[in-house]
C-alpha cells in the first residue's frame, strides 16, 4: 500500500468522526431528527471504523514470533480502555434510561467522551481481532481458515443487522445468530497450536497475559452487556460498534481462557519440547559445520559444547584414536575437551588397566554407567576421590571401524536418559562424517599433487626421447612411442655413431608406471654412453646387461634390440636381449629377424655373452626394417584376444611398398581398428626404417 | 578384468604349483606370495605347470626372476612344464629357456628333482 493510500485511510475517520460529532453536538442542541440523517450518521461510523481496521492491518506485523509479549500488549489496551470507561463515568456519572435512539440530551463533554471511548474501543477491538487472527491461524489446516471466515462473516452479519435501516427487531433470529457466533467462537478458540512452540519462559508469559487479559475482557464483557449505565453511551454512539466491540471481546475472552488453560496444561511439557528443539537446532548448526572440514577442530569444539549444552552433561570430552597402518598400533588423542583435565581423563580412561577403552575397541558400543563409584569398570575411581555421578560413552564409527569416542558426565547417578543417548549417538555421527570427509578431501589433495607431479614426469620422459630424427637422403625414419599411464617403460633412439653408422634402438622395461620410467631413464644414459665406445651391437648389449644388472630390482628386466645401420656398407647389423623380433621386409619377403639373446638384468654376462647372436641383414633399396615393442603384438581387444604376429606381418606385407611415415600410419591404424574403443593396455613404441639406396 | 587361480600339490620332495589364466601385474602378486609361502616352509623343489596358463605378462615373468635365486642358493630350482606355445613364445622370446629349465611334461620335470637326489 501507498503512503498516499495510508494516508487516505487515515484521512476517512479524521474527517468523518468529527464530523459526526459536530452533528451529535448540534443535534442535540436544536433537537431534531431526521431518518435518513441518521442512517447516513451510522454508515460514517462504520465507514470511518472500517478505514482503521484497514490501516491497522496494513500497519502490523504478524505476531507468529513473539505471541505472548503480543497478548501483554493486548493485556495493557485493553486495561487502558477500561480504565478509560471507568473515568468517563466520573464525567457522565447520572444514568441513561435505556434508549437506543442517540436523541438525549448530553453535554458536549461527555459527547466528546462517549466518541473518544468508542474509538479507543473500536481500536483495541479491531487489534484484538488481529491478534486473534494471527494465533488461529497459526498452523493453517483448510478447516482452521473456514471457521475462522465463518466467524467472521457471522460478526458482520450480526452488526450489519444493527444498521439503522436494516435494523432488526426479530429476537428469535438475533439470538439464533448470537448463538452461531458464540459456537464458532467456541471452535475457533480451540486453535492454540501456537503455545506448543513456546519456551518454556515464553509459556510462563503467556499464561500471566492470557489470564490478565482475560479478567480484564470479562470486565469489558460485563460492561457492554448492561443494559444501563454509561454502556449505552457506546451503544447510542453506534449499535453496530458496539455489537463489533462486544462480539470481539466475547471471542478474546473465551480464547484467552482457553489459551490460558492449554498453556497450563502445555507447561509439564514444556521442558521437553525445549530440549527437542535445541536438539534440532544443535543439529542443524552440526550439518552445516560438517560440511566445512577446514574448520575441524572448530566442529570438534562445538560438537563438544553442544552435547555439554543438550545433555547438561557436566564435562565432554572426545577421543579420536588412530591406527598406524604399518604397525597396526593404536593411538589416542584427545581432540576437544570441556569442563575436564587431560588428568581427570587419563585417570577414568587410562587408570584401571584400561578396562574402558578395550570395553569400546572391543565392542565399538555405546557404554553407559549409572554410578561410577559403583560399577565394577569405574569403582577404582571411588578410591582416587573422584565425584560420584554418571558416565556416558558413544563410538564415533566410520565404514565399522571406531575412530574415536565422545564422552561425556553429568554429576548425579542414573542421570542420562534415552534421549541422551540418542543425541549424543547423533552427533557422534555427525564427527564421524566430517572426519570421514576430511580424510577424503586430504586424500584427493594428494591425489591431485600425485597427478601434477605425474605430469611433470610424462613432461621430462619425453624430452628423454628424441625430440627430432636424423635427415638422410639413404634412410627414411617415422617414429611413434605412447605411453598407456603418465609415463612408461618404452625407450628407442636414433643415434647418429659416425658419419655413416646410425644406432637404432627400441627398449622395453619390465612392468608399467613410474618403476619401468626411472629404468628407462637409466638405460637410454647407458645406452647413450655406451654407443659411442661399443663397435657391434652385441658388445653394446653385453656392457649394458653388466650394467645393468647391479642396479636393476630382481624382478626387473629390459628386454631391447639394438641395430646399427652401415650407410656405406648398406648393411644393419642386429642385436637381441630378449625383445620382439624385429621385421625384415626385403621385396616380396616379411621375415620376423629374431637372433638368439636373453633381456637385459636376467643372468650374468658369461651366460648372457653365450646367448647372444648377431645378425646382418643386406639392405637393397626400398627395404624395410621395423622395430616395436609387445605393446604392438600383445594388443589386446574387448575378447581379450592378442593383436598378435600375423596381423602384424599382414598389414607389413601389405603396405610394403610405403613410404616409413606410411607404414607407421598403416600399422597403428590396424591396432587401434583391432582394439576398438578401448585404450592402449600397454606401451606402444614402433620405429620404421626404410633403406632407399646410397647411390 | 582378468582372472587367475594358484593351485599347489606337494609331493615326493617336490612342490608343484599349477597356474592357471592371466598372470600380469595385476595377478602377479598371488604367485609372489605362493612363492614366498614356499620359501617360508622351506620347499625349495617347484614344479610350475603352466598347462592352463592363459598369457604371461613380463610382470608375470619378473616373479619367476624375483625368487629363483633365493631358491637355487638353497640347492632347489624352478623347473617350468607344460606350456603351450603361446607362453613358451613369450618365454623364448626372453631367452627363458637359457636360464630355466624347460619340460613337456610335469612328471619329467620331478624325476630330474628326484634324479639329483
Amino acid at each position: 500500500m501507498s503512503r498516499l493510500q495510508r494516508i487516505a485511510l487515515l484521512a476517512i475517520p479524521a474527517i468523518l468522526l468529527p464530523v459526526v460529532f459536530v452533528y451529535d453536538v448540534v443535534r442535540s442542541a436544536v433537537e431534531f431528527e431526521v431518518t435518513s440523517l441518521t442512517t447516513i450518521r451510522e454508515f460514517g461510523v462504520v465507514v470511518s471504523f472500517i478505514a482503521i481496521g484497514l490501516f491497522i492491518r496494513n500497519r502490523r506485523k504478524s505476531v507468529n514470533r513473539n505471541a505472548p509479549k503480543e497478548i501483554g500488549r493486548l493485556f495493557f489496551a485493553v486495561f487502558f480502555g477500561i480504565l478509560v470507561i471507568a473515568l468517563s463515568t466520573f464525567i457522565q456519572p447520572t444514568s441513561v434510561p435505556e434508549r437506543s435512539a442517540p436523541n438525549i440530551h448530553l453535554s458536549a463533554l461527555s459527547m466528546l467522551a462517549t466518541s473518544g471511548q468508542s474509538l479507543l474501543l473500536g481500536i483495541v477491538s479491531i487489534y484484538l481481532l488481529f491478534i486473534i487472527h494471527d494465533l488461529v491461524l497459526f498452523k493453517r489446516r483448510k478447516s482452521t481458515r473456514r471457521y475462522y471466515i465463518a466467524y467472521f462473516v457471522l460478526l458482520f452479519i450480526s452488526c450489519a443487522m444493527e444498521l439503522p435501516f436494516i435494523r432488526f427487531e426479530n429476537g428469535l433470529l438475533s439470538s439464533i445468530f448470537f448463538s452461531l457466533t458464540i459456537v464458532l467462537i467456541i471452535i475457533n478458540s480451540f486453535r492454540q497450536n501456537w503455545i506448543v512452540y513456546l519456551s518454556k519462559r515464553e509459556k510462563g508469559y503467556s499464561i500471566i497475559y492470557s489470564v490478565l487479559l482475560f479478567f480484564a475482557l470479562v470486565v469489558l464483557d460485563i460492561y457492554l452487556a448492561q443494559r444501563t449505565g454509561t454502556n449505552n453511551l457506546l451503544k447510542s454512539y453506534s449499535s453496530t460498534l458496539h455489537t463489533f466491540i462486544w462480539l470481539n471481546s466475547i471471542f478474546g475472552t473465551i480464547y484467552f481462557g482457553v489459551t490460558f488453560i492449554s498453556t497450563l496444561f502445555h507447561l509439564p511439557t514444556a521442558e521437553v519440547f525445549e530440549r527437542k528443539q535445541s536438539e534440532l537446532n544443535s543439529l542443524h548448526n552440526l550439518s552445516r559445520l560438517v560440511t566445512q572440514v577446514f574448520d575441524f577442530n572448530d566442529l570438534l569444539n562445538t560438537v563438544t559444547q553442544m552435547t555439554m549444552e543438550v545433555c547438561g552433561a557436566r564435562s565432554v570430552w572426545l577421543e579420536l584414536y588412530t591406527v598406524n597402518e604399518d604397525s597396526g598400533e593404536m593411538s589416542v588423542a584427545v581432540a576437544a575437551k570441556k569442563n575436564i583435565s587431560q588428568e581427570e581423563i587419563d585417570l577414568i580412561i587410562s587408570d584401571g588397566g584400561n578396562q574402558l577403552r578395550h570395553y569400546f575397541i572391543d565392542t565399538k558400543k555405546v557404554l553407559l554407567i549409572d554410578d561410577i563409584w559403583s560399577d565394577r569398570r569405574t569403582k577404582f575411581l571411588k578410591d582416587k576421590g573422584f565425584t560420584r555421578g554418571s558416565l556416558l560413552t558413544v563410538p564415533l564409527l566410520s565404514h565399522g571401524k571406531l575412530i574415536g569416542v565422545l564422552h561425556a558426565t553429568k554429576e548425579f547417578q542414573n542421570a542420562f536418559d534415552q534421549d541422551d543417548i540418542d543425541v549424543m549417538t547423533t552427533f557422534a555421527d555427525h564427527v564421524s562424517i566430517a572426519i570421514e570427509n576430511s580424510r577424503l578431501i586430504a586424500k584427493s589433495i594428494e591425489r591431485e599433487r600425485f597427478h601434477q607431479e605425474m605430469m611433470v614426469a610424462q613432461r621430462m620422459q619425453k624430452r628423454l626421447l628424441p625430440q627430432k630424427l636424423p635427415k638422410l637422403p639413404q634412410v627414411e625414419f617415422a617414429v611413434v612411442s605412447e605411453s598407456s599411464m603418465e609415463v612408461g617403460g618404452d625407450y628407442y633412439d636414433v643415434l647418429i655413431l659416425s658419419d655413416d653408422r646410425i644406432g637404432i634402438v627400441v627398449g622395453d622395461v619390465s612392468g608399467k608406471g613410474v618403476s619401468a620410467a626411472f629404468y628407462m631413464a637409466e638405460v637410454k644414459g647407458i645406452v647413450l654412453s655406451l654407443s659411442k665406445i661399443c663397435s657391434t651391437p652385441s658388445e653394446l648389449l653385453l656392457r649394458a646387461n653388466d650394467s645393468l644388472l647391479e642396479s636393476l630390482e630382481k624382478s626387473a628386466f629390459i628386454s631391447a634390440i639394438y641395430g646399427v645401420l652401415d650407410i656405406q656398407d648398406a648393411s644393419l647389423t642386429l642385436a637381441r636381449a630378449g625383445h620382439c623380433p624385429a621385421i625384415f621386409v626385403s621385396e616380396e619377403t616379411v621375415e620376423l629377424v629374431r637372433p638368439n639373446g636373453v633381456g637385459l638384468g636376467l643372468t650374468n654376462d658369461l651366460n648372457f655373452k653365450k646367448a647372444t647372436e648377431e645378425r646382418v641383414l643386406r639392405l637393397k633399396p626400398g627395404d624395410i626394417c621395423i622395430f616395436y615393442t609387445d605393446g604392438v603384438t600383445e594388443a589386446r581387444n574387448a575378447q581379450m584376444e592378442e593383436y598378435g604376429y600375423e596381423r602384424l606381418v599382414k598389414v607389413v606385407q601389405e603396405c610394403r611398398n610405403c613410404s616409413a611415415e606410411r607404414m607407421k600410419e598403416n600399422i597403428l591404424q590396424s591396432v587401434q581398428t583391432f582394439i576398438g574403443s578401448g585404450a592402449y593396455t600397454d606401451d606402444i613404441t614402433l620405429i620404421v626404417v626404410k633403406w632407399l639406396g646410397n647411390s | 578384468m582378468t582372472d587367475f587361480k594358484i593351485h599347489q600339490r606337494d609331493g615326493e620332495g617336490v612342490s608343484v604349483i599349477e597356474l592357471k589364466g592371466y598372470l600380469d601385474a595385476h595377478t602377479a602378486p598371488d604367485l609372489e606370495t605362493a612363492f614366498q609361502k614356499l620359501l617360508t616352509e622351506k620347499k625349495y623343489n617347484i614344479v610350475v605347470n603352466c598347462r592352463d596358463l592363459s598369457y604371461i605378462s613380463s610382470a608375470g615373468l619378473g616373479v619367476f626372476m624375483a625368487y629363483v635365486e633365493d631358491i637355487r642358493k638353497n640347492k632347489g630350482d624352478i623347473k617350468l612344464t607344460n606350456m603351450t606355445p603361446k607362453v613358451y613364445n613369450v618365454f623364448d622370446l626372453l631367452g627363458f629357456p637359457i636360464l630355466y629349465e624347460i619340460y613337456k611334461d610335469e612328471k619329467e620335470a620331478i624325476v630330474r628333482f628326484n634324479v639329483l637326489k
